[in-house]
């Protein structure tokens, strides 16, 4: 069931009242059996397999909690992170596997939310083992925590600390806290439905005549797969955010604004958040804190001097972790390109940070005003170029496409290519789209407690505005029969 | 405490009002949105605009009966004041649900059914056009009823039902005129009857045929609705006059007309097929059909002089002329022969037959 469907708004209205019926130390039983019921209608195969990683997570749990010894503690953990991420990676990458071995191990469907809950779970084990959470002795909570349903379709990944309490704990009904998060929805739909999957078209048309096409075409197209990919995603998690919020309970942010990052460090800072707080604290820190690392910063301090020596295993660790957030995404050639060509311009910053830092000293440059300017367009750049691997079928493709924003910058066909993807008018309705969310973003980054100015914002101000979104997210969105509603581009992941 | 009951008390009371204003502006978003066609939409919303009681003959069926039966011959030639309440391709479903909401303000002596239906094939209607027609009936629950007897599964007509899914992208064929209710019944206003000119000529021959009595089965789902209709007649007390509207294609219709006719013979209701090799009335083949199938201006002025004068002696038909309750037929006329002067007869009455 799509969190876009009418079915779920229904099923969600439902759960609400429900919810809100149950006694207040309860509800989070309520919780549990609306998740039971929305992972049922996924398919038996998602319930299964979120059955089995909530019980052995719980019964993981439990055991890294009552043993003792280190190496019996560390060799638990071991068995269970390979248990559950093998698990994963088996069903994620079966069509590789399939290709290799030439035989399928796993023919059933890959289950709403694996990467999601899998890494939440995972996250919830190492905390048990690090002494940070408590293990659960109740195997329902578990479950509840990894198969919350607003959060199955594409995240947010949170901690226990995050997400744990507020499931168990029941919430009252709060007016500000409900319609906040109802604004939150129509917000998130309108970025998808208005915005995302209107410009779908654009990269359909890249990928299907991608030969011959002008420069300003391939270039403009990549621009707008990376901001559709934006208000697919961010418009996403705001619709699940919302409805978690409703409900009374907040889910982490997992964008800030990616496109007013002044350098790709930021970008990665603001840019599907939890996913990369998960990388850092469960991969890198572990990296960068091991044996080998230390070993590598010691020997690199004699060979390289002390600088690069303490910043050469970070990088190394860092370009290991993009790898595997690139692999993560998809086990294909674009996806170790991307994740590759991240984790070096990563990598290469960090090292040559301090040359950076004494160039900008002896140039005297300025910190903001146009240096700003400059620091943003140059993330931009480099952000676009990963994104001509993000969408395409191949690297070649990629490549290809890359080489071919660099040639002819021929603009005689301009009107007839541009509406060869769409008519004008649907141009207009995604331009004013775009204009609308870049305001807000501008006033959001601008000023912080944006949401709850709009909250206490007279009805005169509000309603307007909430009814106006209401309605362009009926009348122009795109959905209903004779369109093809676009997924999310990230349930697939 | 007592003030976070008031508080709470006064954000439902919001809630309620900005629900409320949510779904009038989606009810007038997807009024303004809906295609409103004259045929379907148009004819039925007009319908309400009518004195009630006013029409002694409703029409119901498809293009052929609103391009065919003119009401302002009916009219003016014999004083019958009809009124046509069709859509494209209407299958049987949807003219029942129709008659029903028209009766809540119509009596109507007569009732004229289209048998084209009888000839149609699928078990539900496929095309959006012919369920969108149905966005004219004003009445929930038989609007409802037409939507759900269109599609095959229940679950299918919900963006019918909600009227946005379907008709939202229609944002970019808007005029201003769609923003008006009522609508404008393409400049007709709102004395106009349901009759839909077509002015184009196309030239056939008359259909060649074995008039036969053999029959073909109808489809199921349409046999269904007939008899609902009839038995609805019988209920209400009005008369029901099957009609076959002249047809050059009638020859492949043929035998599921006569299974029609079978049908209502066991109701005890009459019908008259006007494709009838010893029907002849002046209907000239070779220039009376605007299409493949329509009656053309010249044509449905030809037919409708012969239905009146057929219902005028089936029936009790008063004629309503000169009454003040039928004005507005006076006016609907007087504004079509402005159009169509040629077609305009001096003489009045059954006397110019």
């Amino acid at each position: 069931m799509s969190i876009l469907s009418l079915d779920f708004l229904v099923f969600f209205a439902a759960v609400l009242i429900v919810y809100y019926i149950f006694p207040l130390k309860i509800r989070w039983v309520a919780l549990l059996a609306a998740s039971l019921v929305f992972v049922a209608l996924s398919g038996w195969q998602s319930a299964a397999h979120l059955s089995i990683v909530a019980l052995t997570v719980w019964a993981g749990g439990l055991g890294l909690q009552a043993l003792r010894g280190v190496r019996m503690r560390k060799l638990l953990l071991t068995l269970l992170l390979m248990l559950n991420l093998g698990a994963m990676m088996l069903i994620k990458y079966q069509p590789v596997f399939s290709d290799w071995f030439g035989f399928s191990v796993w023919e059933m469907g890959v289950p709403l939310g694996l990467s999601y809950f899998t890494f939440q779970s995972v996250g919830y084990l190492i905390d048990v083992y690090r002494g940070k959470v408590q293990a659960q002795h109740n195997p329902l909570r578990v479950w509840l925590f990894a198969g919350y349903f607003p959060q199955l379709s594409q995240g947010p990944i949170s901690t226990w600390k995050e997400l744990g309490h507020q499931l168990l704990e029941g919430h009252r009904f709060e007016p500000e806290q409900f319609v906040s998060g109802f604004q939150l929805l129509l917000w998130g739909y309108f970025k998808k439905l208005v915005i995302a999957d209107r410009l779908a078209a654009t990269t359909s048309a890249l990928l299907t005549e991608n030969n011959a096409l002008p420069g300003w075409f391939v270039l403009g197209g990549v621009v707008l797969f990376a901001i559709r990919l934006y208000m697919d995603f961010s418009g996403g998690m705001d619709v699940v955010r919302g409805l978690s919020r409703m409900l009374g309970i907040e889910l982490p942010e997992n964008f800030r604004r990616p496109f007013f990052s002044r350098s790709v460090a930021e970008y990665w800072r603001r840019w599907h958040i939890t996913l990369g707080a998960w990388f850092r604290s469960y991969l890198l820190y572990p990296l960068t804190t091991s044996s080998a690392s230390l070993a590598l910063s010691k020997g690199a301090s004699k060979a390289l001097g002390k600088r690069v020596g303490l910043a050469l295993p970070s990088a190394l660790a860092t370009f290991l972790v993009f790898v595997f957030i690139g692999i993560w995404h998809t086990a294909n050639v674009n996806a170790l390109v991307f994740g590759a060509y991240f984790g070096v311009v990563m990598a290469v910053s960090m090292l040559l940070d301090p040359v950076w830092k004494a160039m900008r000293r002896r140039l005297k440059l300025p910190k903001g005003g146009w240096m700003t300017v400059v620091r943003l367009v140059r993330t931009w750049l480099l952000i676009l170029l990963a994104q001509f691997f993000a969408f395409t079928n191949s690297a070649a493709q990629g490549f290809s496409l890359l080489r071919q924003s660099f040639s002819t910058w021929d603009f005689s066909a301009f009107s007839e290519k541009m509406t060869s993807v769409m008519p004008l008018l649907e141009w207009g309705i995604a331009g004013a789209g775009l204009l609308v969310a870049l305001v807000v973003d501008l006033l959001c980054e601008r000023k912080k407690d944006m949401d709850a100015r709009f909250l206490n914002a007279g009805i005169l101000v509000r309603w307007p505005l909430l009814l106006m979104l209401l309605l362009s997210i009926l009348v122009f969105g795109i959905y209903g029969s004779g369109y093809d509603a676009q997924a999310f581009l990230y349930t697939q992941f | 405490m007592a003030g976070r009951a008031k508080q709470t008390g006064a954000f439902w009371l919001r809630l309620v009002c900005f629900a409320l204003s949510a779904v009038l502006l989606v009810v007038y978003a997807t009024y303004v949105l809906t295609p409103k066609h004259d045929y379907g939409v148009c004819s039925m919303i007009n319908l309400y605009a009518q004195p009630q009681n006013s029409v002694d003959v409703l029409s119901v069926g498809t293009s052929l009966a609103y391009a065919g039966i003119n009401t302002n011959t009916l009219w003016s030639e014999y004083g019958i004041a009809s009124y046509n309440l069709c859509s494209a391709e209407q299958p049987f479903w949807v003219s029942y649900y129709t008659i029903l909401e028209a009766l809540k303000t119509q009596r109507p002596k007569v009732i004229l059914l289209d048998a084209k239906p009888a000839v149609y094939s699928r078990d539900y209607t496929r095309r959006g056009r012919t369920i969108l027609s149905t966005y004219g009936i004003l009445g929930l629950g038989n609007r409802i009823g037409a939507m759900l007897a269109c599609v095959e599964r229940p679950e299918d007509a919900i963006g019918y039902i909600l009227g946005l899914p379907e008709v939202h992208s229609n944002y970019q064929r808007l005029s201003v005129s769609d923003f008006c209710f009522p609508p404008d019944n393409g400049g007709r206003g709102a004395a106009w009857k349901g009759y839909i000119e077509m002015d184009e000529t196309n030239h056939h021959q008359r259909p060649s045929l074995v008039w036969t009595d053999i029959k073909r089965n109808m489809n199921v789902r349409e046999e269904e609705y007939v008899r609902r209709i009839f038995e609805l007649a019988q209920a209400e007390g009005i008369k029901l006059l099957l009609i076959g509207m002249p047809n050059p294609d009638y020859a492949s219709d043929h035998m599921f007309y006569n299974a029609l006719w079978s049908i209502a013979g066991e109701y005890g209701i009459d019908g008259i097929n006007y494709n009838h090799p010893d029907l002849r009335y002046g209907l000239r083949y070779s220039s009376d059909f605007a299409d493949w199938q329509h009656l053309n201006v010249k044509g449905s002025v030809t037919f409708s002089r012969k239905l009146a004068s057929d219902l005028k002696e089936l029936f009790d038909l008063p004629d309503r002329r000169g009454n003040a309750l039928y004005a507005s037929y006076d006016a609907c006329s007087a504004d079509w022969y402005a159009q169509y002067p040629d077609f305009k007869l001096d003489m009045k009455g059954d006397e110019s037959i």
